[in-house]
């Protein structure tokens, strides 16, 4: 355990792509409106925990405990927390679990702060066609580890407003929002209560740097004024809408990405009732981050049509190929190969140096019959998680059953030092079909590949790897 | 062991095969009797009780050897479903073929049936055992297209040529189907044609695709010895092999795209059991694999038809054209006659059968001797192949 409460190591993930018009008519965006960040049509809170967690978790312990805190769970009653788990390859004996609702960001974030582990927030934002704040939602994710490198928790205060601002029924898609000039007056009177307890107790007058995030906009605008901020919290929402469960901690990290260290950062919640912290900004910040700044992810994004936006959410129903459903993934194969599916593990026969994708007792280089249980080639996993691929051959499938009119899937090699390479077949993704060429790199990422049966289908895609590679 | 001659040798002495195409009107059964009604008229004397023991290859269309015993009531007899692939009706003849070879039975029928079209799906489709959910859900020409980039890449071939060549294969292949009355698509096309059907896969177009239909083909196999007890004509089997890829190409490195090492292998064994040297000089016809239009300018290669990196100016040159030095396809190939998947492999030595007979009328290749039926299945990098030599003196 870190000496103080605080935040070890810090990243945010945004999707690759970002709408700016939800014109039918086609019309271009109005200049300065705002841009909903937009994850694509394989990713949801699940995937994108995993893109934010899986640099500060590869070197780094994950302590005892991952939350997930998300309104939007891929699936009722079964934990997301737990897929995450599986495909960071954390340790069994972590603990994996859930929190739901419009304050469980802030809740996850707490957690890990004064009791260690990491958390993840996640979130889609499915709104009505043309509700009125469409282009204000979004979808992100960041996540946090214990540590007190990037930040140390000097106050948190909360506090409780059971009020209907914002709410959905299960199976519902869309939330349903009361008035929110009713609701911004209850909930800017408990944020502002809680700021100043926090401050108080913290020993301050004012931060900073102050982010506020609220799913009620009007009072987002009205504390942020209030409490002095800079402002830069408004500026990221613009760029990505509120991203719901995230919000808190993608505002947490880009305020991270440029504060100094010592300097305060008053980070609110102002959403059923409110949550308030204070953080000092730690000396090993800057090496804290891992993945790419948020304000850096956001210029590299691709605009998005909103036909396309419409079709990838399902809120568009479009007659595709006369192809079958692609078939759901059974329950025990799932298991016994969740080293494969999770963490792109192939075998390494330690005959031939090859590695076999998917691992299996004989190498398909030497054919070699590896000693699982008892043979003569002892078989090693590597995992091709976070390794380079090189494209050999590509293909473009116009009859895909994905809700794209083409995708690129790839035969792709992987280096590995010591051995002679792997090999990958996946489905491309962020990327443009025909932009997909023979020697190009790629890199895994996770994604929801389908649903059939209601059962997700989680898997590894290659994305292009200049796209991921400023990372380092 | 495959090298090796086997016990008896064997001859085809009759054979059927429906039209193949969208057969709305019949069931798989129907299609099964017709051709099993064609195979036997032309042995008279002899009826189905007088078959010792049958074959019936099919992927999808039915389970066990009920497939073929249900629809003919027979009663009594040995009947095997075998399944391998859209090598599935190579794979019935080459079971049928040991039953005699190997002493155990006198007379044989290897049959193969497909019913695709009932079905209001593109392509094929299959049903496969529960998994882990991890595998790419190819489409066949998605599959089979990694082929041209990778084949452009180590060659050196340039779009223009590549399309051309690929362009080439499928306006041969029509233009062969149209004269031949059992075809799916009799009707030659231009190259404009094939060029501007929609896409499907990578650079593949409708028109590179063979033809998804119905159909289905038998023969009856005896001893070599026993041969012309039946027929004045009766055609031999010179080679045979198969091989089922261990699928490494998808699995492990070193795979490039360019080739199927499976067919390699097979054309390698059937080669040497049949005493051809040169295949390139001494074949006289080929039915082969042409799946999609790239692939069948690879088996060019891999048959030893073509030198590497060659095949596709021979193929833009005519040289497996019906006038060309080495005719590929000449009843039309999977492109224009149809691929029924169990069908096909059967429907190959029907050609060949037929010609070696002299028999292909419009199509017929002069002084066709020894015919080579090659068959595949699964995708590049994983696939089974079947190679046949057959010939027309034992």
């Amino acid at each position: 355990m870190p000496e103080q409460n605080g935040i070890g190591a810090y990243a945010a993930y945004l999707p690759a792509y970002a709408l700016a018009s939800n014109s039918l008519e086609g019309a271009e965006p109005r200049p300065g409106a705002p841009v909903r960040s937009v994850a694509a049509y394989d990713e949801d809170a699940v995937t994108m925990a995993v893109e934010a967690l899986r640099e500060i978790t590869a070197g780094a312990s994950a302590g005892d405990r991952l939350v997930l805190a998300t309104t939007s769970a891929p699936y009722d009653g079964k934990t997301s927390a737990g897929i995450v788990h599986a495909a960071l390859g954390l340790d069994p004996a972590v603990v994996a679990a859930d929190l739901h609702g419009n304050r469980s960001g802030a809740t996850a974030l707490d957690l890990m702060v004064r009791a260690g582990g990491v958390a993840a927030v996640s979130d889609v934002r499915m709104t009505r066609p043309h509700a009125p704040d469409e282009l204000a939602q979004g979808d992100a994710a960041a996540a946090f580890t214990a540590g007190d490198a990037a930040a140390v928790l000097l106050a948190r205060t909360g506090r409780t407003a059971e009020v209907l601002d914002r709410w959905r029924l299960p199976g519902e898609r869309h939330d349903r929002v009361w008035d929110e000039r009713f609701t911004a007056e209850v909930l800017v009177a408990a944020a502002r209560e809680a700021a100043q307890r926090a401050l108080a107790d913290a020993g301050l007058d004012a931060a900073d740097h102050v982010a506020v995030a609220s799913p009620n906009a009007r009072a987002a605008a009205v504390l942020r004024r209030a409490l002095g901020g800079s402002g830069a919290d408004a500026e990221v929402e613009r760029q990505t809408g509120y991203t719901g469960a995230a919000h808190l901690g993608l505002l947490l990290a880009a305020t991270l990405d440029t504060a100094e260290p010592g300097q305060t950062i008053l980070l609110l919640s102002a959403a059923e009732g409110a949550d308030a912290f204070v953080f000092r900004v730690g000396d090993g910040v800057r090496s804290a981050r891992a993945g790419r700044p948020v304000r850096e992810q956001l210029a590299g994004r691709e605009r998005l049509g909103y036909g396309r936006y419409l079709h990838w959410r399902g809120l568009l129903d479009v007659q595709g190929p006369a192809r079958p459903d692609a078939p759901s993934p059974a329950a025990p194969p799932m298991y016994r190969r969740a080293g494969w599916k999770y963490r792109l593990e192939g075998a390494l026969c330690d005959a031939c140096g090859g590695i076999t994708t998917p691992p299996a007792r004989a190498c398909a280089s030497c054919g070699g019959v590896g000693a699982d249980e008892a043979g003569s080639v002892p078989m090693n996993r590597v995992s091709l998680r976070d390794r380079v691929a090189t494209v050999v051959s590509v293909t473009r499938d116009r009859l895909t059953t994905m809700p794209d009119a083409e995708v690129a899937i790839v035969v792709a090699d992987v280096e590995v030092e010591g051995t002679g390479g792997g090999r990958l077949n996946a489905y491309a993704t962020d990327v443009v079909p025909e932009a997909v060429t023979v020697g190009m790199t790629m890199r895994p990422t996770f994604r929801r590949l389908w649903t059939t049966d209601a059962i997700h289908n989680y898997f590894w895609k290659l994305r292009p790897w200049e796209a991921t590679t400023n990372d380092d | 062991m495959t090298t090796r001659r086997m016990a008896h040798d064997v001859a085809i002495v009759a054979m059927g095969c429906t039209p193949f195409g969208d057969h709305w009107g019949s069931s798989a059964d129907d299609l099964l009797v017709d051709a099993v009604g064609e195979c036997m008229a032309s042995l008279p004397g002899l009826s189905l009780d007088d078959i010792d023991a049958f074959w019936v290859g099919t992927q999808g269309t039915g389970l066990s050897g009920q497939v073929l015993a249900r629809p003919l009531r027979l009663v009594g007899k040995p009947v095997t479903r075998v399944e391998n692939y859209c090598a599935t009706g190579s794979e019935s003849f080459r079971n049928a073929v040991f039953g005699v070879a190997s002493g155990a039975y006198d007379v044989v029928m290897a049959t193969g049936v497909e019913k695709l079209k009932d079905s209001s799906q593109s392509g094929l489709s299959a049903v496969l055992p529960p998994a882990d959910g991890t595998d790419v859900d190819w489409t066949a020409p998605a599959g089979f297209s990694l082929l041209v980039p990778a084949y452009q890449k180590a060659y050196g071939v340039g779009d223009r040529d590549m399309r051309g060549a690929l362009t080439h294969v499928a306006v041969k292949n029509h233009a062969n189907g149209a004269l031949n009355r059992r075809a799916q698509f009799q009707k030659a096309v231009t190259p404009e044609v094939v060029e501007r059907s929609p896409r499907v896969a990578g650079p593949l177009g409708v028109m590179d695709c063979s033809g998804v239909s119905d159909g289905a083909a038998a023969a009856v196999i005896v001893r070599a010895e026993d041969a012309h007890k039946y027929t004045d004509k009766p055609v031999y089997l010179k080679g045979m092999s198969f091989v089922a890829g261990s699928g490494a190409g998808l699995a492990a490195t070193g795979y490039d795209f360019t080739t199927f090492p499976e067919v390699v292998t097979a054309a390698e064994e059937a080669y040497e059991q049949a005493g051809v040297t040169d295949p390139a000089t001494q074949i006289s016809l080929a039915e082969v694999h042409d799946c999609f239009t790239p692939t069948e300018v690879v088996l060019m290669e891999d048959l030893g038809f073509s030198e590497r990196g060659k095949a596709w100016r021979d193929v833009l040159d005519g040289r497996y054209d019906l006038g060309g030095a080495l005719p590929v396809n000449t009843d039309g190939g999977l492109k224009s006659f149809g691929h029924p998947i169990g069908a096909t492999g059967l429907r190959m030595m029907f050609e060949c059968f037929t010609q070696l007979r002299g028999e292909a009328g419009e199509r017929q290749v002069a002084d066709a001797r020894l015919a080579v039926a090659q068959n595949l299945g699964g995708q590049p990098g994983s696939s089974v192949a079947f190679v046949a030599v057959l010939g027309s003196e034992r």
